[in-house]
């Protein structure tokens, strides 16, 4: 009976719909297409090894001014040897110093991050030559030429046809020769992993930098890796003792480095992304609130055109329970099969962004099942005022229209 | 069949109270069949109204199939009209959207009658009236006879105490006229009770008993 009278309606009863679906789609996206970055997000910091720690040149203030990371110079290459020989929990022990620089190779160039780095990179940041080998002790203390890069490099430089391991390139015009192919480690976020080569850290230090070697070599951060996550308490103590008393500090205010891990890093992303997911999801719910007032609004007409329906049924016997259901029913299917259009077009949309943004395609249950409450909700809301108008007719006045 | 003592019935228009009717007494019985006639305004819709439970009375007492009316809620006024009422109106009253087995079963949809049931028991009825040929039609597929007709099938359907007519032929030619007057006249003789609510005389004059009324009282036989 709902069905028949929705079914004579066609247009207006879709477009009534439209309101549903919109409200419902973008919920159900929204919250598939957080919950699918944040996964990404997650398991790209993931990757980089929930184990490690970072240690970061510079003081988180000066003076009450915040200052980037790595923007002074307080950490040394001795300072990373000390963490490798004195802390005891330490595994790994990687120091890194960074910088832009330009490559060239034949008639192709490429602007990239170029790492000056150990021998423990690979094993501190879980990362691995695919192809060729990574430099070896000997190339470190000799400052070599020579240069493994990552598989966007190899893209932007390099034909398909040519194996690059074996060719030289130019780092700031200087020749050095490539060794090794590092594997694709993918972006985290609109950070490119694998736009970047490592030289040794030594030949980083003399020949980009032209630091002369009696000053020392000073770094970016060291990387700290712990026997597994439960060590990473001890190692942060064990590594801010020995860099306070490397560095003459009294009291943390002082600290000239940061540590930071990628757990915590973790937790405080998740807790920001959930909030932001929440946010979306409250927005996109005012369209759902916009459409139960259509649903409303054309109920409340569909009474008023079918007044003399309602008296006929009326003298015919209906109660107000019946006329009640009746309207109400006629505004939870329009709402309920608004949502499940709703529901399957916020699934495509996430297919199609999951694709596009390149990151997995996660539809929860929950959801789902929050799109499906929430629509027969609002069809239920939105028909009690109309419903409740529509039982309460007087059979008598109500004949008599037209 | 139904006892009216004393119905009167009055509307309040802002701090007026407009008289309808001024204490009515009727008395019909089983099988009769009676027709009420009456000017524009002398309130015989408003006693059929109040005959047909779509309105309550403002004081006296009403009887029908031996139950008092006149304190029940709508609820239970919807019951009454539906298993004992049969009403026939001037504009026929059918769901446009409707076919005609549809619109008879109506009445059972709200009588509760098991869903098997209610095609057959509708078919019947719009034998009993001569259409058992134009079950699916819609109400804009059928001539105006042919649509008092089905009203009327669906006035039959749940087997009513009465079957109330407000002006049934109003709205129809006088060929046709005749055609529904002669299936009243059928129903009567199958001893169903009907009371026909009409202003024209030679209708009144078809039916055994003529109740006129007049400024909200019953005109007295002469």
């Amino acid at each position: 009976m709902a069905v028949e009278a929705l079914w004579s309606n066609k247009l207006r009863s879709s477009l009534t719909m439209l309101g549903i679906i919109i409200g419902i789609g973008s919920v159900i996206s929204l919250t598939s297409i957080g919950q699918g970055i944040q996964k990404s997000t997650e398991d790209s910091i993931r990757a980089l090894g929930t184990d490690v720690l970072q240690v970061m040149a510079g003081s988180a203030e000066s003076g009450g001014i915040s200052q980037g990371q790595g923007s002074v110079t307080t950490l040394t290459w001795e300072d990373a040897q000390a963490i490798a020989q004195q802390a005891p929990s330490a595994t790994i022990v990687s120091a890194y110093l960074q910088r832009a620089a330009q490559l060239v190779y034949g008639e192709n160039n490429t602007s990239t991050t170029v790492y000056g780095t150990d021998l423990s990179y690979p094993d501190a940041r879980n990362t691995f030559p695919q192809q060729g080998r990574f430099f070896t002790q000997e190339e470190l203390d000799t400052s070599a030429a020579v240069v493994v890069i990552a598989p966007t490099v190899q893209k932007n430089l390099f034909p398909d046809s040519v194996n690059p391991v074996g060719e030289s390139l130019r780092i700031q015009g200087e020749i050095y020769d490539v060794i090794g192919v590092m594997e694709a480690k993918g972006s985290q976020g609109p950070l490119d992993r694998d736009d970047v080569v490592y030289i040794p850290l030594t030949s980083m230090s003399a020949r980009l930098i032209g630091n002369n070697a009696l000053m020392g070599i000073s770094v970016n951060g060291i990387y700290v890796k712990g026997e597994d996550e439960s060590q990473l308490d001890a190692v942060t103590f064990q590594v801010e003792n020995i860099l306070r008393l490397r560095h003459d500090i009294e009291t943390p205010e002082d600290d000239d480095f940061r540590v930071t891990n990628q757990a915590d890093i973790l937790e405080t992303l998740s807790t920001v992304l959930d909030l932001l997911t929440l946010l979306i999801v409250a927005i996109a719910s005012i369209s759902l609130v916009v459409g139960g007032i259509g649903i409303a609004n054309i109920m409340l007409v569909s009474v008023v055109e079918r007044t003399r329906e309602i008296g006929i049924r009326k003298a015919l016997g209906a109660t107000e329970r019946d006329i009640l259901s009746q309207f109400l029913t006629e505004s939870v299917v329009v709402s309920v099969v608004g949502g499940c259009i709703g529901i399957v077009v916020g699934v495509g949309v996430t297919y199609v962004a999951a694709i596009a943004l390149s990151f997995p395609f996660v539809i929860s249950g929950s959801a789902i099942a929050i799109g499906v409450g929430l629509s027969t909700s609002v069809g239920l809301v939105a028909g009690v005022i109309p419903a409740r108008n529509a039982a309460r007719l007087d059979p008598i006045i109500a004949l008599r229209s037209d | 069949m139904i006892t009216m003592e004393n119905i009167t019935k009055h509307y309040q228009l802002g701090e007026m109270e407009v008289p309808i009717l001024n204490g009515i007494d009727v008395q019909i019985d089983a099988g009769e069949y009676v027709s009420i006639m009456g000017a524009s305004g002398s309130g015989k819709s408003t006693l059929m109204n109040i005959m047909g439970c779509l309105d309550r009375a403002s004081s006296g007492t009403y009887h029908l199939a031996g139950r008092e009316l006149t304190t029940l809620n709508p609820d239970e006024l919807a019951y009454i009209r539906n298993q004992h009422i049969g009403f026939v109106f001037q504009q026929f009253n059918l769901l446009p959207r409707a076919t005609a087995l549809e619109n008879v079963m109506l009445p059972m949809v709200y009588a509760g009658v098991p869903k098997a049931e209610r095609p057959l028991r509708a078919a019947a009825a719009l034998t009993r009236v001569g259409l058992g040929d134009r079950l699916s039609n819609r109400p804009s597929q059928l001539s105006g006879g042919q649509q008092q007709r089905v009203a009327i099938a669906r006035a039959l359907v749940n087997q009513p105490a009465i079957l109330l007519a407000d002006e049934p032929t109003g709205a129809l030619d006088t060929h046709t006229s005749h055609e529904v007057m002669a299936l009243f006249n059928e129903l009567h003789e199958q001893d169903i009770t009907v009371v026909i609510i009409t202003h024209e005389p030679d209708i009144a004059a078809q039916t055994q008993r003529n109740i006129r009324i007049q400024d909200g009282l019953i005109v007295p036989h002469e």
